[in-house]
C-alpha cells in the first residue's frame, strides 16, 4: 500500500485486513449467526452486537446505572442468569428493580460469595455450563481482576458459549482481556433513566461512542438520542 | 393342598402409654399415667398404663374426671404420629422372627409366621419368646395364633392366655369373644346389637345373614367373615427401610491423595447402585474415614436434586476431600446417604450413550457444585410491601415462582443497602429534599420526587415501626437515589437505575 492509493481503497484493504485478523484472533461465537446480543440501533460493533460465548466488562460511574445496563443485556441473552457478588458488596441486589429491564425474577439466581477468589471460581465454573444463558460477576474496588485472571474467564466463556459481565466500578480497570468495555454514567432525566454510553474499547476494532441513550420501558429497548454520536 | 398359613397378632393394650414412657425415663414409675386428647372443647383419656387402667379408669373419660377420681395421675397430651412411628418400628424389630410382618395401627403387630416357628422352637414358644421380649422391654403384650389373621388378632385382644388355634377351627375360637373388644366395632353399632341380644360373636353368627347386612350394612359381615376366617384380607406387610450405606475395610492404610480419591469412587458406585435399587436420589452423603491412630474425621456435601450419579457426587467431593489430614493413613472408610428422595429412572441410564445430558440437568449440576462453596437463592415474590421484605430467598432448585404482575414497580431501585447509610437533608417548607450531605459532601439535589408513603403492616401486630417516606433524588452527576425518611432520620437505602 503506498500513499498514492485512493481514500477508498486504503479503507477497502484495511476493512479486509480488519476482518482477516478477526479470524485469526478470535473464534466463531458458539451459537452461530443469531447468537449477538444486540445493544442498540447503529452501534459500530463488530458483527453488530455483543458477541455471546465472550467476556465483557462494563465500568460504571455509579452503582444503579451500571447494575441496570447489566439487566438489559442479561435479559437479551435469554435463559437463566446467575448474578454472583460478594459477601464484601455493600449493596444487594433488589430483584424485583430488575423487572422494567427486562429481567424477570424467575430466569435469576442470586450467588453470593464469602472471599473474592470463591466468587471468581463461580464465574469461571458458570461460564463455562451451557445450561447458562448469561452470568455476571460484580467486582469491587479493591478485588484483584488482572489480565490472568480475565483471559481465564474469558477462554471459559468461549468453552461454554456463555455470555459473561463483569461489573466494576469506574476507574478500577486495568488491562484485560474482555471482548469490550465499555462506559456508563447517568446522565439527569426528568423520568426514564438517561445514560451516557461509551464503548472504551474491543477488540478487532476501534472505540466508539459517547452516546446518550435513554431506556424505554415499553418496548424494552435502548433508544439513541439524536445528534449524541 | 396349599400350606394353611399361620399368623401371629400381638394386642399392646398399653401401647401409646408405655411408648411414652420409654421415652421418657424421667416420670417415675410408680405412678399411674394416662394421655389425652381435645376432642371440640372438651379434654379426654385416649390411652392408659397399666395402673391406671387397674385403678379403674376408662379411655374416653373426661380429664377432669379422672384427675378428681385420681389425684396422682399422670397426664401428659397424646401423640398418635409418635405412637405410629413407634409402632412400625416395633414391627421391623419383629422381622427377627419373620420376613413379613405389619403394623396394626393404633394397637397391634401381625406376624405371618407360616414356616418359621420351628426356628424357634414351635410355635408356643415363638409366641413365648416374643411376649418375654417385648415384656423386657416394659410392653405389656397378649398374642394368639390362628390361621386368619383376624381371628388371630380378636383373639389376642380378649384372651391373655397366648391360645393356638389349629387351622380351621377359627370359628369355634373366636365364638364366645365378646363383639366390642374383638372387632372393634363401632360403639354405636355395638350397643344395637346388644339391644338385640347379640353380645358375643357366636350370637351374631347364628343368625340369618340377609337380615344383618340389611340392618347394619356390609361392615359388620365383613369383620366377621375376616374373624371367622372365611375371608382373608390382604395384609399389608412393612418393608425394612433400604440400608444406604457402604463400608470398606482397608488391609493396609492409605494416605495418598488418589488412592482415596479411588476408594471413594468404589463406594460411590456401590452407592449409587444401592440407591438405584431403592428408587431414591441422594441429597445428603457423608464420608466418615477412620485413621489408624482411631481418631475419625467426616466430610459431608449436599445436592440439590436427588442425585445418583457417581462422577456428579465424586466432583462434590472434591473440594471436601482437600481438608482431609490423613497423617499415618486411613484404614477405613464409610459413606453414608444421610438424606434421600424418591427419583426415578428418567435421566440416568434412560438416555443413549454418547447423547447430551438434558440441559436442567447440567444446569442443577453446576448449582450443586457452586452449592459446596456459595450460597444460592432465586428470588420468589413475598406478600409484603416493604422493600427488604418483598422478597425471599428459594432454593435454587425449586421451580421458580411465577411473579405477580405489577410486584415491585412502584419503588424500583435496582440496588439495596445492605446497611442504609443515615445522611443530612435539607428539605424545603414542604418537606421536599433540596441538598444532601453524603459522605462528607453536600450535594444540591437537581430533582426529587416523593414523598411515597409506605405504611407499617399493622396486620402482623406487635410494635409498629414509623411509616416511611420514600423520595427519588437525582444529584447534579445525574447519580439517582432513594432516600427513606423515617422517624426523623434520613438514610440512602438504595440506588435507582
Amino acid at each position: 500500500m503506498t500513499a498514492a492509493d485512493p481514500p477508498s481503497a486504503r479503507s477497502a484493504a484495511l476493512a479486509r485486513l480488519r476482518d482477516t485478523l478477526a479470524g485469526l484472533t478470535t473464534r466463531a461465537p458458539a451459537g452461530g449467526a443469531g447468537a449477538s446480543i444486540p445493544v442498540f440501533a447503529d452501534t459500530s460493533l463488530i458483527g453488530a452486537g455483543l458477541v455471546r460465548g465472550a467476556l465483557h466488562e462494563v465500568c460504571a460511574a455509579t452503582p444503579g446505572s451500571g447494575v441496570a445496563f447489566a439487566a438489559i443485556l442479561l435479559a437479551r441473552c435469554g435463559g437463566q442468569v446467575l448474578w454472583i457478588s460478594t459477601e464484601q458488596e455493600s449493596n444487594l441486589v433488589w430483584p424485583p428493580g430488575l423487572i422494567p429491564f427486562g429481567l424477570a425474577p424467575e430466569n435469576l439466581i442470586l450467588a453470593r460469595a464469602a472471599r473474592w477468589p470463591e466468587a471468581l471460581w463461580a464465574m469461571e465454573e458458570a461460564l463455562r455450563c451451557p445450561a447458562l444463558g448469561g452470568a455476571v460477576l460484580m467486582a469491587g474496588a479493591g478485588q484483584g481482576l488482572d489480565l490472568t485472571a480475565t483471559r481465564r474467564l474469558h477462554l471459559a466463556a468461549e468453552a461454554g458459549g456463555v455470555f459473561g459481565l463483569l461489573l466494576r466500578p469506574d476507574g478500577t480497570a486495568g488491562a484485560s482481556a474482555a471482548r469490550t468495555r465499555w462506559h456508563i454514567a447517568p446522565l439527569s432525566s426528568d423520568a426514564a433513566p438517561r445514560w451516557r454510553l461509551t464503548l472504551l474499547r474491543q477488540r478487532g476494532g476501534a472505540p466508539a461512542g459517547p452516546w446518550n441513550v435513554s431506556f424505554e420501558a415499553t418496548t424494552g429497548s435502548l433508544r439513541l438520542e439524536a445528534g449524541s454520536a | 393342598m396349599r400350606l394353611a398359613r399361620r399368623y401371629l397378632a400381638v394386642h399392646l393394650p398399653f401401647w401409646a402409654a408405655e411408648h411414652l414412657r420409654q421415652s421418657r425415663p424421667d416420670l417415675p414409675a410408680d405412678t399411674p399415667l394416662a394421655l389425652w386428647a381435645r376432642q371440640g372443647a372438651r379434654r379426654l383419656l385416649v390411652a392408659l398404663d397399666h395402673q391406671a387402667a387397674a385403678a379403674g379408669l376408662e379411655p374416653g373419660q373426661a380429664l377432669a374426671d379422672a384427675e378428681a377420681l385420681l389425684p396422682d395421675l399422670q397426664v401428659l397430651p397424646a401423640m398418635p404420629e409418635a405412637s405410629a412411628a413407634g409402632l412400625r418400628d416395633l414391627a421391623l424389630w419383629a422381622q427377627r422372627f419373620t420376613p413379613i410382618s405389619a403394623a396394626l395401627p393404633p394397637d397391634g403387630l401381625l406376624l405371618d409366621i407360616t414356616g418359621c416357628d420351628h426356628l424357634f422352637g414351635g410355635e408356643a414358644a415363638l409366641l413365648a419368646q416374643l411376649t418375654a421380649n417385648l415384656a423386657e422391654a416394659g410392653l405389656s403384650a397378649q398374642g394368639a395364633i390362628a390361621s386368619a389373621a383376624a381371628s388371630a388378632m380378636a383373639l389376642a385382644r380378649v384372651r391373655r392366655d397366648a391360645p393356638i388355634i389349629a387351622a380351621g377351627s377359627e370359628e369355634k375360637a373366636v365364638a364366645p369373644l365378646p363383639l366390642g373388644t374383638a372387632l372393634r366395632l363401632p360403639c354405636a353399632m355395638v350397643e344395637d346389637l346388644a339391644r338385640l341380644g347379640l353380645r358375643v360373636i357366636g350370637d351374631v353368627l347364628r343368625q340369618p345373614r340377609a337380615p344383618l347386612a340389611r340392618r347394619f350394612g356390609a361392615p359388620l359381615l365383613d369383620a366377621l367373615d375376616a374373624a371367622t376366617g372365611r375371608r382373608a384380607p390382604p395384609i399389608t406387610p412393612i418393608a425394612a427401610p433400604p440400608d444406604l450405606s457402604v463400608t470398606r475395610a482397608l488391609p493396609e492404610p492409605i494416605l495418598t491423595a488418589e488412592a482415596i480419591a479411588a476408594l471413594l469412587d468404589r463406594l460411590l458406585v456401590a452407592l449409587c447402585a444401592r440407591l438405584g435399587r431403592a428408587g431414591l436420589g441422594a441429597r445428603r452423603l457423608c464420608l466418615t474415614a477412620w485413621r489408624v491412630d482411631g481418631t475419625e474425621q467426616r466430610l459431608m456435601i449436599g445436592t440439590g436434586a436427588p442425585n445418583r450419579d457417581p462422577a456428579h457426587l465424586a466432583r462434590l467431593f472434591a473440594e471436601p476431600m482437600a481438608s482431609l489430614a490423613p497423617e499415618l493413613g486411613f484404614e477405613r472408610f464409610t459413606l453414608h446417604a444421610l438424606a434421600t428422595d424418591p427419583m426415578g429412572a428418567e435421566g440416568q441410564g434412560a438416555l443413549p450413550m454418547g447423547a447430551a445430558p438434558r440441559p436442567d440437568g447440567v444446569l442443577a449440576q453446576l448449582l450443586d457444585r457452586l452449592g459446596q462453596r456459595l450460597r444460592l437463592a432465586r428470588p420468589a415474590p413475598q406478600p409484603s410491601h416493604w422493600p427488604e421484605k418483598q422478597w425471599r430467598a428459594a432454593a435454587p432448585h425449586e421451580a421458580p415462582i411465577a411473579t405477580p404482575p405489577g410486584w415491585g414497580v412502584r419503588a424500583a431501585p435496582v440496588l439495596l443497602r445492605r446497611r442504609p447509610e443515615v445522611v443530612e437533608v435539607t428539605a424545603s417548607a414542604s418537606a421536599a429534599p433540596i441538598a444532601l450531605r453524603w459522605r462528607g459532601r453536600v450535594y444540591p439535589l437537581t430533582r426529587a420526587e416523593g414523598p411515597l408513603r409506605l405504611e407499617p403492616e399493622w396486620w402482623h401486630g406487635g410494635a409498629l415501626p414509623p411509616a416511611r417516606d420514600y423520595h427519588r433524588v437525582q444529584l447534579a452527576s445525574g447519580e439517582r437515589l432513594w432516600l427513606c425518611h423515617a422517624g426523623g432520620r434520613w438514610v440512602v437505602q438504595g440506588d435507582l437505575p
